[in-house]
């Protein structure tokens, strides 16, 4: 509720300026009544210090809208806009004990909102609040509530993000300033990041290559550290989670603790579900029914565990931490049908528990360690962000001769029998950021490199190993015209190396020409190697006059074509594809037009987010109408080509206030995709979300003391049919699906407990998801879930 | 403190005229791309091994030292691509049939020399119905027993169909 009436607050605040100047006062506090003293007060340009009393006078003041910023010592930045007008010229801060976080914000939809229009491109900002509430399997699936947010998924655990229809490699995932680096080419595999140890959540929707790189065309995704209050002593907090669907117990587990100067933070995560269940006790693979004991997917089940320990000083021109993080992950993948490939299954074996796991399954594991250094100079800061990464994902299987392979697994080989795939990545970036102000100019420039280290191991193959290096040097400009009106402006070069390494099959295949027959080991990658460069660009507007606001951005992104485009050379069985690279590849660029128009009144707000997006060589892998004998072992060729293509589409999101403790919000979203040129010409691309709306009705009752933040809230979603395929697709009808959350926080005792509950799939619909990975064999959703998460939170002094 | 005024107020006109243009010149965009847009292909080929000549069937019985003729309709709506044939050993018991019918299988077993046969046909150009008519030799030596023989077909536009059926060598 709090939230709602800052936000109206703010809202009420707007009025039509006049050219007229008043003396604002601002009372500086940090509870009530208890001032501060020597704060610094701006309004824009003009600044000065609180008194003994906690007042500071700015004399003179042209009426208007301003951003107003309070910071004193050992209390977080204060920052909001603010509309100074002669009725309004008293203003009250209060200000929160300093976080440990390097970039402090206040959580509130009245910040977000600020930050929002001071930005050109279009993000959407979420907290951990957001994901206690909508709890998904994986932290993606989480924020599939967005709009233009949606995943590929395969399972209940695992998802990838896709933003406004690009997934994949197009889509930067950002963790504490470092970029994610995990096996993002695969659709089978999902992102290692622990939803609960995540602060709060940016989603930028729409190329941001400018400041994180290649493959930010798409958009990205920024999780920010939790931040830590300085000062608290020892805390922390206890997560428990249950889910009915695949009967998952979960908890995750805080202890934090910090004085003036120093703090740690740590978490362990760990979850168990079996397999999960779907609304039909048969799929059909291909023609052939698969019976499914007591409606499970067989050998769905996983085990999740995360381990998080962060520490760090904050002096008063210094900040610095470091994060140590692991992410393990162990889950099955469907017995019956592995991608497109129909297996046969011993079911009495899979059916004695939904809970074990036997082939065929993944094991991933994240390691991670992050250091995060801010240095506050005179007028300006440095910052400083260092990373090492390795992921390694292995996937088991049961030796199947594929192709040429023998139909016994020599007892020579070194490499173990039931391992078909394993990718291990070894990565080391830093980042490095200065922020200064020249006049009415904020700038930021900055410079990322990373290296990777790529081995891979399996009896099946399809892309070698690779070492890989980027660096990019980008300035950014953000210009306050007035006090309604600010540019932006970007630019970025970067410069990318891969060397990828020779594989030869370990088996011999039939070679036929002509008449003569021979065997011999392929070879399926050359030692070869590419540099690519790419200069982008980026010009945004943000006009705020008051209760209406644009923005409006265009800008160039690329990408550089990745391993696999380059450099895949072997059988996809989970498709039936041969995928062949292409090592002539050009770095993929994109233009793109965004833009946002808002409207906020006291009662409801409108936000409205078209896009125009043109590539003139979006990499595409195609399906051909050929099928190749030798490398591809008779199996359909799938050739990574290029082709113009253009999408646009908008997201719009409606809020209305039906009575003051009853909300409702309406979220839709479109995406229209076409190849403009080659082989699919008129064809759309691959992993289209469908146009989908959500209506939401939120009742928010005040009950009494003990039971606050009390609410009900129903997200009913119709989704239409999308039949706008490519190859191998299949049209995905629509569907109808309702979810149910509610909660409350309990307080008894000084004690809190945070209750949150979940329906989703309240009527137990039976539906296709159009990106799911399980979508090709028509393995319906899952069937409804009950998940229940009780959060306790703790003081130890 | 409250700005009673301020609620309903209508946009003014500077701010009214910006927000038309602006969705007039979305509007143009959209719909200038909407234009022309050809008819796309979205069915798959299908292949048929139910017509009386069309061998093999699910749970066929083929000779070892003897030849057979593959054969099946072979159809799509525009073109039809190209055909690959995939005959390999089931004695694992890894994987089911595409089809409906099941075959009874023998009991499963090792292999020695398991018949494989990968092979792809070129379909003519231009044809949306073709009946494929090919030769196809199984040694003498072979392991006999329970084989999967797996048609892949193409179309033009990049479309796929599998069909796996099991068959027996004896």
């Amino acid at each position: 509720m709090k939230k709602w009436y800052a936000f109206f607050f703010s809202c009420l605040l707007a009025k039509i300026v006049l050219a007229q100047n008043t003396d604002v006062s601002v009372y500086v506090s940090k509870t009530q009544q208890s001032a501060v003293e020597a704060a610094k007060v701006s309004l824009n340009t003009s600044s000065t210090f609180t008194d003994a009393s906690g007042t500071a006078i700015l004399k003179n003041i042209p009426l208007g809208s301003y951003t107003l910023i309070v910071y004193a010592e050992g209390y977080a930045a204060y920052e909001r806009r603010v509309q100074i007008t002669a009725g309004n010229k008293h203003i009250h801060v209060k200000l929160k004990p300093e976080v440990t976080e390097l970039k402090t914000v206040e959580i509130n939809s009245n910040t977000q909102l600020l930050r929002k229009n001071s930005e050109a491109r279009n993000i959407e900002i979420v907290d951990q609040q957001f994901v206690q509430r909508h709890l998904g399997g994986s932290l993606m699936t989480t924020l599939d509530r967005l709009p233009g947010i949606s995943n590929i998924g395969i399972g209940s655990g695992q998802s990838k993000p896709l933003i406004r229809g690009l997934g994949f490699n197009r889509v930067v995932v950002v963790d504490k300033g470092i970029k994610h680096e995990g096996q993002q080419w695969g659709a089978d595999h999902g992102l290692e990041i622990d939803q609960f140890a995540t602060g709060e959540i940016e989603v930028i929707k729409g190329p941001s290559s400018f400041i994180y790189g290649s493959d930010a065309i798409g958009g990205a995704i920024n999780l920010k550290p939790v931040t830590i209050p300085i000062a608290q002593g020892i805390g922390g907090s206890i997560n428990l989670i249950g889910k009915s669907n695949n009967n998952h117990y979960g908890t995750s587990i805080n202890l934090f603790g910090s004085n003036r100067n120093w703090f740690f933070d740590s978490r362990i995560t760990y979850q168990n579900y079996a397999d999960y269940t779907v609304p039909t006790d048969t799929v059909n693979v291909y023609n052939f029914p698969v019976r499914l004991h007591r409606n499970r997917l067989r050998n769905t089940a996983g085990r999740e565990t995360g381990l998080h320990f962060n520490s760090g000083y904050v002096g008063k021109h210094f900040k610095t931490s470091l994060h140590l993080s692991n992410s393990y992950a162990k889950t099955g993948f469907f017995a019956n049908a592995h991608g497109l490939e129909p297996r046969k299954v011993n079911e009495e074996e899979h059916d004695r528990s939904d809970r074990d796991l036997l082939l065929p399954y993944q094991r991933v594991n994240h390691f991670k360690a992050i250091s995060r250094t801010e240095i506050k100079h005179e007028t300006s800061k440095t910052e400083i962000e260092l990373g090492f990464q390795r992921n390694f994902r292995q996937e088991y299987n049961r030796y199947t001769n594929h192709g040429f392979m023998p139909a016994i697994y020599p007892s020579t080989m070194t490499i173990p029998i039931n391992l078909e795939r394993a990718y291990d990545k070894f990565v080391y970036s830093g980042n490095i950021r200065h922020n200064f102000t020249l006049t009415r100019h904020q700038l930021q420039i900055g410079a990322n490199a990373d290296y990777q280290d790529n081995s891979v191991d399996g009896w099946s193959f399809l892309i070698p190993g690779f070492k890989q290096f980027n660096t990019g040097l980008f300035v950014y400009d953000k210009l306050m015209l007035n006090n309604s009106l600010i540019l932006h402006g970007a630019l970025r070069y970067d410069y990318g190396y891969a060397q990828f390494e020779k594989y030869d099959d370990w088996f011999l295949s039939q070679i036929v020409d002509g008449n003569s027959t021979i065997y011999k080991k392929l070879n399926r990658a050359k030692k070869f190697g590419r540099d690519f460069n790419s200069f982008v660009w980026s010009a945004g507007v943000n006009y705020n006059p008051g209760k209406f606001n644009l923005k409006a951005n265009l800008g160039k992104s690329f990408r550089m074509p990745i391993a696999k485009e380059l450099a895949a050379n072997g059988v996809n069985y989970h498709y039936f594809s041969y995928e062949k690279g292409n090592q002539n590849l050009n770095p993929e660029v994109a233009y793109q037009a965004d833009f946002g128009f808002g409207w906020t009144e006291k009662k409801w707000s409108v936000e409205f987010s078209p896009f125009y997006n043109y590539f003139p060589n979006y990499i595409y892998l195609n399906p051909t109408p050929y099928h190749d004998r030798a490398y591809g072992a008779g199996n359909q060729i799938f050739e990574y080509q290029q082709s113009s293509v253009m999408r646009y589409g908008a997201e719009l999101k409606v809020n209305y206030q039906l009575l003051p403790t009853l909300n409702s919000e309406f979220l839709g979203e479109y995406l229209y995709s076409e190849q403009l040129s080659g082989d699919k010409k008129g064809f759309t691309i691959p992993f289209s979300p469908a146009p989908s709306a959500l209506l939401n009705l939120t009742w928010s009752p005040k009950i009494n003391s003990k039971l606050s933040n009390s609410y009900l809230s129903i997200d009913y979603r119709i989704t239409a049919a999308q039949n706008d395929i490519v190859p191998p697709e299949k049209e995905t009808p629509g569907y109808q699906l309702v979810n149910v959350q509610l909660g409350t926080k309990l307080s008894l005792n000084k004690q809190v407990f945070d209750l949150n509950l979940q329906v989703q799939n309240l009527f137990d619909a039976k539906y296709l998801n159009h990106t799911s990975f399980y979508r090709l064999i028509g393995l319906p959703e899952a069937s409804r879930n009950i998940i229940l998460s009780l959060k306790v939170p703790f003081k130890i002094n | 403190m409250p700005n009673r005024q301020s609620i309903g107020h209508p946009l003014n006109t500077k701010n009214m005229r910006k927000l038309v243009i602006t969705l007039t010149v979305i509007a143009a965009i959209i719909a200038g791309c909407k234009k022309d847009k050809e008819e796309i292909d979205t069915i798959y080929p299908t292949i048929n091994v139910e017509g009386a000549s069309a061998f093999p069937k699910q749970c066929s019985i083929v000779k070892r030292g003897e030849k057979f003729v593959f054969r099946a309709d072979l159809a799509d709506n525009l073109e039809l691509g190209s055909v690959s044939v995939d005959i390999h050993h089931n004695f694992d018991q890894h994987s089911h049939s595409t089809e409906v019918l099941a075959c009874t299988l023998d009991p499963k077993k090792t292999p020695v020399n398991p018949l494989l046969v990968i092979k792809d046909f070129p379909v003519p150009a231009g044809l949306k119905t073709y009946q494929i008519s090919q030769e196809i030799e199984v040694p003498a030596n072979v392991d006999a027993g329970d084989y999967h023989f797996l048609i892949r077909l193409t179309d033009k536009s990049g479309w796929q169909t599998i069909k796996g059926l099991s068959i027996k060598v004896q």
